[in-house]
């Protein structure tokens, strides 16, 4: 994800710094998924998107909100705290952060088995990502039950 | 932060924040960022990072973008009159917007698109007091969240409405997360009053939640105290909210 040198000075020292004091938390056991034209791809996005109706994210979120892969954009908002990322793409075009539309294309040309019926959603920022081990087990055995093969995280 | 978490297979994109598959409207360039991503299937045995060299197109673009509207403030007014002069200006532009995309990103705050004069209201009154802990009681407005925490996603679904009113107007492109700030932060009455509430938030001195809304609140390189951002912040943890 970007830059550093691309960064304002303050969020590069401010994100080099959480980067030398994040906790290692890896690796976890490898697997290795079906084909990927045999397999289900899910999303888990980490920009604090949900649906109008859900509870906001808000500062330390641990929890997740589940997005149905036939959710609407204009039922989508962002409630990420951070006011320094660029929020105007996803106003543009939804897919650049959640590429449902890319996945059913793919899906349609045959270059995945098919699109996952729920996706998932985080509020990032969090200094350490240990922290997520509960919710990320949780929807790990979602997606397993899900018959998702394959998932596709999108950090902001 | 990867080599942290130490993913199975990540691919390290060169784009700017935000933009995490690089080109809006381009299915071909989001498509072809994730065919490699997913190619790591495929071809990696081990935890594998792997560089993305490829530019997004259209980086930098918005480097001398600049507003057609003419908002220069009025000197005379209140800080809350000139605030709804702005927003009444802008109204035409974001509904333009919202016809033509069929959606918005406003109401994060819990506020309804119609409601954006209430809101605007709401926020220059805080500006002008300082008061940024009270409960904001604003009538027939439902917010998503407390104060002072409500005060940056108030912000930002006034940046939200300002930018769907600049999206719409005659031009080459909508301005990015740094062309929108430069103008918001240097022409607009907007910018003023976030800068005012940010001083109220660090007047609140003996709330270490008000200087974190604070970071929230004002994007880096627009605060006028240094960095808006507070050095020591203990960041809250909410397993269940």
């Amino acid at each position: 994800m970007v830059r550093l040198s691309d960064l304002h000075p303050v969020e590069a020292e401010h994100l080099a710094a959480r980067a030398l004091a994040m906790p290692a938390t890896g690796p976890g056991e490898w697997v290795t998924p079906r084909p990927l034209d045999q397999a289900t791809v899910a999303i888990v996005s980490t920009a604090g998107l949900h649906r109008r109706i859900d509870l906001p994210f808000t500062v330390g979120s641990l929890d997740y909100r589940i997005i149905p892969g036939d959710t609407q954009f204009d039922d989508l908002v962002l409630s990420h705290i951070s006011a320094n990322f660029d929020r105007s793409a996803f106003g543009q075009d939804p897919n650049i952060v959640f590429p449902i539309d890319r996945l059913r294309e793919f899906a349609s040309s045959g270059e995945i088995g098919g699109v996952a019926r729920w996706h998932y959603s985080f509020m990032g920022a969090m200094p350490d990502p240990s922290q997520f081990e509960k919710a990320g087990e949780e929807i790990g055995r979602l997606m397993a039950e899900d018959g998702v093969d394959v998932a596709f995280l999108v950090p902001i | 932060m990867s080599e942290a978490v130490v993913p199975p297979r990540a691919l390290w994109v060169p784009f700017p924040l935000g933009r995490p598959l690089g080109a809006v409207d381009d299915s071909e360039f989001q498509k072809n960022v994730m065919r490699t991503a997913f190619r790591l299937l495929e071809t990696a045995v081990e935890p594998t990072i792997e560089d993305y060299e490829i530019q997004a197109p259209g980086e930098g673009f918005n480097e001398n973008w600049s507003c057609p509207l003419n908002l220069t403030p009025e000197s005379s007014g209140s800080l809350t009159e000139r605030l709804l002069a702005e927003v009444a200006l802008l109204r035409p532009w974001a509904i333009e917007t919202r016809r033509q995309r069929g959606r918005t990103l406003f109401g994060a705050s819990g506020a309804q698109e119609d409601q954006v004069d209430e809101m605007a209201r709401a926020f220059a009154s805080i500006a002008e007091t300082s008061d940024v802990t009270s409960e904001l009681v604003v009538d027939d407005v439902a917010w998503a969240f407390e104060m002072p925490l409500l005060l940056r996603h108030i912000a930002d679904d006034l940046r939200t409405f300002y930018h769907e009113a600049v999206a719409a107007q005659p031009g080459d492109n909508a301005p990015d997360h740094d062309a929108l700030n430069r103008w918001i932060f240097d022409e607009t009455v907007l910018g003023e009053a976030l800068l005012l509430v940010a001083d109220g938030l660090t007047k609140a001195s003996d709330s270490p939640m008000a200087q974190l809304v604070r970071g929230l609140l004002i994007p880096e390189g627009h605060y006028r105290g240094g960095s808006a951002f507070p050095q020591q912040t203990n960041f809250p943890i909410n397993p269940e909210t």
